[in-house]
């Protein structure tokens, strides 16, 4: 499945680059992430839960980023599988400065298997859609607001 | 308290009769599979690929093994002597790949079982499925039959790149003559989508090994339990007379069940290995997965003509999606679609070629219908396509092109013989009952106001009672045996096995009727292999008209019996049985059926050259199939705003020959056509271009409600078959055969105005819609 869409956030290209890939902020702002470590250059280990359709269940697996041309673009790759099947997606995240803020853009492919993609393919294009935007607001919101 | 036995002398053959299997069905004390409960009885739960195509790198079983409760786990490798899966059908050049029952190295669908986990209750063992790490890699799959065999696909099969499991081509006729003299040809792609057959019961096996006897029971939810015990024997490399299959109460097979699957065999296998029963049922996610799916064809047809609409001759490239094994009988489905491709019409000259393209997906295999809805389908659009052509009315063109009355028995162009039929008189009937030209008169002034009103035809002819035994893959015949108890009571076993036909009182009408006894007085019994006599199964609409003539016939030779021990009681030279009594004519002397059973079992005399007892056993193989035929009439009309399809009116009016019961053919008819709705509006199996079924549980896939269905009026034509001497047809799939080309043939007739000339199902009203859409652009 493709997804792509666009984001503003309101901080700077270079501080938004920074934070993208700032382990803390990412798992600060992405929904249902239990737990998300640095475990090499540009690689994270993560465990998130992702509920679809009739059921839930728990992923583990890596994030990791690739083809970095900062403060212009990267690769995001994400694999992670669970007792519901595996998910594999990867995203190019395009960052353009536009006043003081940043729109990022985004483009990427999803794959999903197992119970996950009989069950939940149906709605899996909204329920990404949905997991992106709250990503996004939360990340606005984390990154507008003083370190604690 | 009154008795239940009817009058003797009342016939109940052609009586409307509530079945005598009912009463257990509807009120919970039927045993289906899951019902059964042993001591010490594990429970196995089976690891599936999540992948469409991957390489098994490892397997680690070990947490699986130390789960509280685990008593075994078994991957590929331990169970690679038992299998293969079986092929029945042979086909020329067929590549038949090695059907191991877990995988090995290699996953070829979503669903393939890669190991399994044997436990004490089935929680654990499901939960200990989930500690077992599997190390894929994934491969490229595909799952589009057309792609499969173009070029570049990946192989499903490395051995065979080009993923082609058989072609196969037949002819009859001249083709290319009637090609080079047709006025008009028409041509068009139709498919026939993949559908999961979804039975209400889903696959369930309980196998208990006797280690101090070395047998192996299996009770299994299937409609062959003879073939079954010869095939899982065989797998188990187990001798035969030592495995016995029974089968309990079969909630619904619909052909999916006409199948052995490594299931059965895995069972047994771990019930040998452990000595212990176990029990394994399909969840409904892996019904959908696992099971076979039914249809899977793209069909390019050509049909040539005459301007008056003479059918000149048909031409056919059959693609057909095998996915990744061969089941019991996945490539013969489609050479049943060949055979039956001239439909009711009066044309020689056929051409069809067949490709089996592997795909990465669950096999395919018998589905209601098996071959000849999409055969039924392909034709009879073809035939409304080449009608809108020359602007002539649908049922004028069908009525031209019949095969006429006076040349039964008809050699079809396909190598069958047609053995009766009258086909103008259903469709006659169809259209009367549907007050057709009135309608057409109706559609007018609809359009006129700008709704969208179909009116849409189809006549169909099916093959029926399968089989003659050298067109089948596995004998054609039928067993029965009839015994008459020392108190006169009758117990029939029929080696067909009925999963919700309604046999056990059909069956019943029938030895009900030669004896003489009351209804109540006969029970029929079947599947099971230590009971009954070998036995071929239920399927292709043979259990009443091949199983049903077993007992008739057997009932014949015990007839025969009867006359003799009550020729001995009356002293007598020459007596007459019926209405179960034996009367000397001459003397007015009768001795009831009761009293010639309990002398024939006391033997205190016996007749000349006759055995004491009451028994006769009949194994009859036909001398061919019989062909049913119909025409079912639809209504519909299409909203505007919204792409919906409501069906105003639907007319069955099937010809299956005799009916021995009309409320289990009218039942047989409605459940028919409910599936053939199912497949023309909603029903479809999806797979995504990695081989992920998408349709996985009823949330995704479709299949009819009772509130989406309409009145169904259904009546009947009768034309006796000369196959059998009961004159009987077969019935359970008509209504599918018959329903689906009607409903499209209805919805394109009603779009017909904006330029519409086919649409292939399911029609979902987004179809409809986009395609109102893209005629108004």
């Amino acid at each position: 499945m493709k997804i792509s869409g666009s984001y503003t956030v309101p901080i700077p290209r270079d501080e938004a680059y920074k934070l993208l890939q700032d382990p803390v902020i990412l798992a600060k702002c992405m929904p249902g992430t239990d737990h998300l470590e640095k475990i090499g250059e540009d690689e994270y280990e993560m465990k998130m839960k992702m509920a679809i359709a009739s059921f839930s269940g728990l992923f583990t697996g890596k994030v990791k980023i690739a083809d970095a041309h900062p403060p212009d673009n990267f690769m995001l790759l994400v694999e992670g599988s669970g007792k519901v099947g595996f998910l594999k997606g990867s995203g190019l995240l395009n960052l353009t400065p536009q006043e003081g803020a940043t729109e990022v853009k985004y483009e990427g492919d999803v794959q999903v298997g197992g119970t996950i993609a009989a069950v939940g393919q149906r709605l899996l294009e909204s329920t990404s859609k949905m997991i992106i935007k709250k990503f996004f607001e939360k990340f606005a919101e984390a990154a507008t607001q003083p370190t604690t | 308290m009154a008795t239940t036995t009817i009058t003797k002398t009342e016939k109940l053959v052609g009586k409307a009769m509530r079945r005598q299997e009912d009463p257990r069905l509807i009120t919970g004390s039927a045993t289906y599979v899951d019902d059964i409960q042993m001591p010490g009885m594990l429970h196995a739960c089976i690891l599936r690929s999540p992948h469409g195509a991957a390489n098994i790198k490892s397997v680690d079983i070990a947490a699986a093994l130390a789960h509280p409760g685990v008593a075994a786990v078994y991957v590929g490798k331990d169970t690679e002597k038992v299998g293969p899966v079986p092929c029945g059908a042979s086909l020329p050049g067929l590549r038949v790949p090695h059907h191991y029952v877990l995988a090995i190295d290699r996953v070829y669908f979503i669903g393939h079982p890669v190991a399994v986990v044997v436990a004490t209750d089935k929680y654990i063992a499901r939960d200990a499925v989930d500690l077992i790490e599997v190390e894929y890699e994934t491969l490229q799959a595909v799952t589009d039959p057309e792609k499969a065999i173009g070029p570049g696909a990946p192989p499903v099969h490395p051995e065979w790149p080009d993923n082609v499991a058989f072609n196969y081509h037949q002819e009859g006729g001249d083709v290319d003559t009637a090609f080079a003299q047709a006025e008009v040809v028409v041509k068009q792609r139709i498919t026939s989508q993949r559908l999961i057959p979804s039975s209400m019961e889903t696959r369930g096996v309980v196998a208990d090994y006797n280690t101090g006897d070395k047998a192996l029971t299996i009770w299994s939810s299937t409609q062959i339990p003879h073939l079954m015990r010869t095939l899982v024997a065989q797998m188990l490399g187990a001798p035969e007379h030592k495995v016995r299959v029974v089968t309990p109460e079969v909630g619904g097979g619909f052909g999916s069940k006409l199948n052995v699957y490594a299931e059965e065999a895995l069972m047994g296998f771990v019930a040998m290995k452990l000595g212990q029963p176990v029990k394994w049922i399909e969840s409904r996610r892996e019904n959908c997965m696992c099971t076979i799916h039914g249809r899977g064809h793209v069909d390019y047809f050509e049909v040539a003509a005459k301007k008056d609409g003479t059918i000149l001759g048909i031409k056919l490239k059959l693609i057909q999606d095998l996915g990744a094994y061969h089941q019991l009988l996945t490539p013969a489905i489609p050479t049943l679609s060949v055979l039956m491709m001239p439909g009711l019409y009066r044309c020689q000259n056929v051409r069809a070629d067949i490709v089996g393209a592997f795909t990465n997906a669950v096999p395919t295999d018998a589905y209601r219908g098996a071959g000849r809805p999409e055969a039924t389908h392909g034709i009879e659009r073809m035939v409304d396509i080449l009608a809108a052509e020359l602007k002539m009315d649908p049922a004028e063109i069908r009525l031209k092109n019949f095969i006429h009355n006076d040349e039964f028995p008809y050699a079809t162009g396909t190598g069958l013989s047609y053995d009766s039929g009258n086909y103008a008189a259903p469709l006659h009937k169809a259209m009367d009952l549907i007050d057709y030209h009135n309608l057409r008169e109706e559609q007018r002034q609809a359009r006129s106001q700008g709704r969208l009103m179909g009116i849409g035809l189809s006549t169909y002819g099916e093959i029926c009672a399968f089989g003659p035994s050298p067109a089948t893959p596995a004998g054609g015949w039928e067993s029965a045996t009839v015994k008459i108890e020392p108190s006169g009571m009758v117990t029939v076993m029929t080696g067909s096995s009925p999963h919700g036909q309604g046999e056990e009182t059909t069956f019943a009408q029938i030895t009900a009727d030669e004896l003489g006894v009351g209804i109540d007085d006969v029970i029929v019994l079947h599947g099971d292999t230590a009971i009954v006599q070998y036995g071929i199964g239920t399927f292709g609409s043979r259990g009443t008209a091949v199983g049903g003539t077993a007992v008739y016939f057997a009932l014949q030779e015990l007839k025969k019996k009867i006359k003799k021990y009550g020729a001995m009681l009356l002293e007598s030279e020459e007596v007459s049985f019926s209405d179960g009594v034996c009367v000397d004519h001459k003397t007015g002397k009768s001795v009831t059926l009761a009293e010639i059973a309990g002398a024939s079992h006391r033997a205190m005399k016996l007749p000349p050259g006759t055995q004491p007892g009451m028994v006769e056993t009949y194994f009859w193989e036909p001398p061919n199939f019989a062909f049913p035929f119909g025409a079912h009439a639809v209504v519909t009309e299409v909203n505007r705003e919204t792409g919906d399809i409501e069906i105003k009116r639907y007319v069955a009016v099937d010809d299956c020959g005799n009916i021995i019961n009309p409320l289990i053919v009218a039942g047989q008819v409605h459940g028919g056509v409910v599936q053939g709705l199912g497949q023309a509006l909603w029903e479809q199996a999806v797979y995504d271009d990695n081989g992920q079924l998408i349709t996985g549980e009823f949330m995704d896939y479709a299949i009819p409600r009772a509130s989406m269905i309409p009145w169904i009026e259904t009546e009947h034509t009768v034309t006796p078959s000369p196959v059998n001497p009961l004159g009987v047809k077969g019935v359970g799939e008509a209504g599918t055969i018959g329903c689906s080309p009607a409903v499209v043939n209805s919805v394109v007739d009603a779009l017909s105005t904006l330029g519409v000339r086919h649409i292939d199902m399911p029609m979902t009203p987004e179809k409809i819609w986009n395609l109102m859409e893209g005629a108004r652009a």
